[in-house]
């Protein structure tokens, strides 16, 4: 295949990419800092907690759906691990029940949707408010504990230069790559989300396949949740929050239709290389959050619908 | 199946069969709702009697549920044509950020302010419908957008809660009319106005969308500006319960609306209205709203943490669209077999 068609055929993901190198451009010409290895650093970070929470976003938005739990699983995850580890149980087995308790979450998501037939945003705009509930109940409203040290001298460190983070990232990076690109459970997402009835005939378990978007999504936010709590040292019961519509503008941005069958990972990659370039540049422009809110809306607004133009001319083309 | 778009006898001319063919058709989903607002009541009351008939209790519920009731009404309309609106989240914080920033010192600028509030509302409904109706992009997907938008608007005029809502704004909002509580006259308000508009071409053609697009199409219904309507409509009843709020709390909070992207789903689901489209009924939803906000009642009756409350409004929207899918399905099988 010649370097043109590979760059056609993945259109949404140069361009992501490209529109980043542009971004990280436009950043490096306002200030040479803006280039500075510890800013690269910094922003690397904050582009992983995107796009790890991005792995399952992307499944989700292949197959047609969304989650919108993602919030309060990643808050959940934090506060559990921070409360019980401060009670004095041991870090690894906190992690993994907290890690188990995600897994409840997801699947819980997943027979919703794929089960009972009920709409992804509906189930999980639910979901998002029964943990909130229960983590205010836990909590009481409120959280003092600190995050365990272990965690965070863990989460903080490097190596070859390159923070834990980034590393733990790029081994997510490979594994959805691999997990779409080359198994067949990647290609039967695909085949569900182009067309739900023609993948049942194709002998696809339809309902049992859809369960796993939901619960990559889950386990994603929930390992983001305390890898977040490492980073910043603490948790705190909004920390979720900005995390439901990064992860949806970082896929929408890496090209994935949102009517599902279309999209990849790498591109959701760039998105969040995207996403985080832009919320380092407002700050630059004194631009606050309010903005960063405003640009998030704009450019899903603007990806999507390019996505879904790109989509009807593939269709055009497919038909003639 | 109710009847869409079919020529309406007035209530005079329609014969006692007519009437009792209306009643039998009348929905057990729909139905639901005033049930579960009686046997909620009735509940809290036998827990808590103070609750109920406590000085005021009525109308402090009451004026509590007035902006969830205005803005489930909206987000029924959207949701028969399978349609959601989360830009109200936005919407309704940016209404308060605006009210609690604004001075108003005579009752002639507070009035013209809210007409103004009120043609935000029908604008940021506008974009919603156009976006939706002409790049065919699903209506999810193009609110949670405008939801963040709107988001940041509010935050850009309010960094944080407070402010102070202009004084009038509050006369305006609380007492009574006739000796019956201004916020009951919007709930009767709203059921007439349910009364008069289910039997519209409007609400007609919103179902026909919903139950089969490409039918509807067929059989003539203008599908673009049905929806820009309906979404129109959804953010004019949003900028009322932005008015609402910053009236009864007299400030306001740049995620004032937030809440209410659940609430009033909730609301909408439990009030019987199909996820699916086509069927259900505004006053229906604005009795869901009731019972999801006898929520917390109950919660405090039986003497938990108010926290408890938060958990279980979300549990209830889980369960409610969860039964009301699977008994979807099963009727699909059904029919279908």
């Amino acid at each position: 295949m010649s370097l043109g068609a590979v760059l056609s055929r993945n259109r949404a993901i140069v361009t992501s990419f490209a529109i980043a190198a542009v971004l990280f451009l436009v950043g490096t010409i306002h200030s040479l800092d803006f280039a500075g290895v510890n800013q690269i650093r910094t922003m690397l970070v904050y582009a992983s907690f995107i796009g790890i929470i991005g792995l399952g976003q992307t499944l989700c938005i292949l197959t047609g759906g969304i989650d919108l739990s993602v919030p309060w699983t990643l808050t959940g995850a934090a506060v559990l691990t921070s409360v019980l580890t401060a009670d004095g149980h041991p870090m690894g087995a906190v992690i993994a029940l907290v890690l188990a308790l995600a897994v409840v979450v997801g699947v819980l998501n997943g027979l919703g949707v794929a089960y009972a037939g009920v709409p992804p945003i509906i189930m999980t705009l639910g979901m998002n408010g029964a943990l909130q509930g229960l983590l205010l109940v836990y909590t009481d409203g409120g959280i003092s504990s600190n995050p365990p040290d272990a965690l965070t001298s863990f989460v903080t460190g490097q190596a070859l230069g390159v923070p834990t983070i980034v590393w733990i990232w790029l081994v997510v990076i490979v594994l959805g790559w691999a997990l779409l690109s080359l198994t067949t459970l990647g290609r039967r997402l695909y085949a569900i989300g182009t067309n739900r009835r023609a993948a049942q005939l194709a002998g696809v378990r339809v309902r049992r396949t859809l369960v796993v978007p939901y619960v990559v999504s889950a386990i994603g936010a929930a390992g983001t949740g305390l890898l977040l709590m490492g980073f910043t040292d603490q948790a705190f019961l909004s920390m979720g929050d900005p995390y439901l519509f990064s992860s949806a503008v970082a896929v929408a941005v890496g090209g994935a239709s949102i009517l599902g069958g279309s999209g990849n990972y790498i591109g959701t990659v760039g998105g969040a290389l995207v996403l985080t370039l832009v919320a380092s540049l407002l700050p630059l422009f004194s631009l606050g959050t309010a903005w960063l809110s405003i640009a998030y809306g704009l450019i899903l607004l603007v990806t999507v619908y390019a996505a879904s133009l790109n989509l009807s001319r593939r269709r055009a083309v497919a038909e003639s | 199946m109710s009847v869409s778009g079919a020529p309406v006898q007035t209530v005079r001319e329609r014969p006692a069969k007519a009437l009792a063919a209306r009643l039998r058709s009348v929905s057990l989903a729909t139905s639901m709702p005033y049930v579960y607002v009686v046997v909620l009541g009735f509940v809290i009351y036998l827990l808590s009697p103070e609750i109920i008939n406590g000085p005021g209790a009525v109308d402090v519920r009451f004026s509590a549920a007035v902006p969830l009731a205005f803005v489930a009404f909206g987000q029924t309309l959207a949701m028969f044509t399978r349609g959601i609106d989360l830009a109200v989240g936005g919407l309704i914080s940016t209404v308060t950020a605006i009210l609690a920033t604004t001075a108003a010192d005579s009752w002639g600028t507070l009035v013209l302010l809210l007409v103004a509030l009120v043609a935000l509302g029908a604008v940021a409904g506008l974009i919603n419908g156009v976006a939706i109706a002409l790049t065919g992009l699903q209506p999810f997907i193009v609110t949670l957008a405008t939801w963040s938008i709107w988001g940041g608007v509010a935050l850009l005029i309010l960094p944080q809660e407070g402010g102070a809502a202009p004084v009038d704004l509050t006369t305006l909002v609380l007492g009574n009319i006739v000796g019956i509580p201004k916020s009951v006259w919007i709930f009767v308000v709203l059921f007439a106005l349910w009364l008069w508009l289910r039997d519209t071409r409007l609400v007609g053609d919103l179902r026909a969308i919903g139950s089969d697009e490409a039918r509807a199409r067929l059989i003539g219904v203008p599908i673009r500006r049905r929806k820009v309507q309906c979404y129109m409509l959804s953010g004019i009843f949003a900028a009322l319960a932005g008015i609402w709020i910053a009236g009864q709390t007299g400030s306001g909070a740049p995620n004032a609306g937030d809440p209410f992207i659940l609430s009033s789903v909730a609301a909408v689901v439990i009030g019987g209205t199909s996820i699916f489209g086509g069927t259900g009924s505004a006053a229906a939803s604005i009795a869901g709203a009731l019972a999801f906000l006898m929520i917390p009642d109950l919660i405090s009756a039986v003497e938990l943490s108010s926290f408890w409350s938060v958990f279980f409004q979300g549990a209830l929207l889980i369960v409610a669209v969860t039964a009301s899918s699977i008994a979807m399905q099963l009727r699909a099988r059904r029919s279908g077999s």
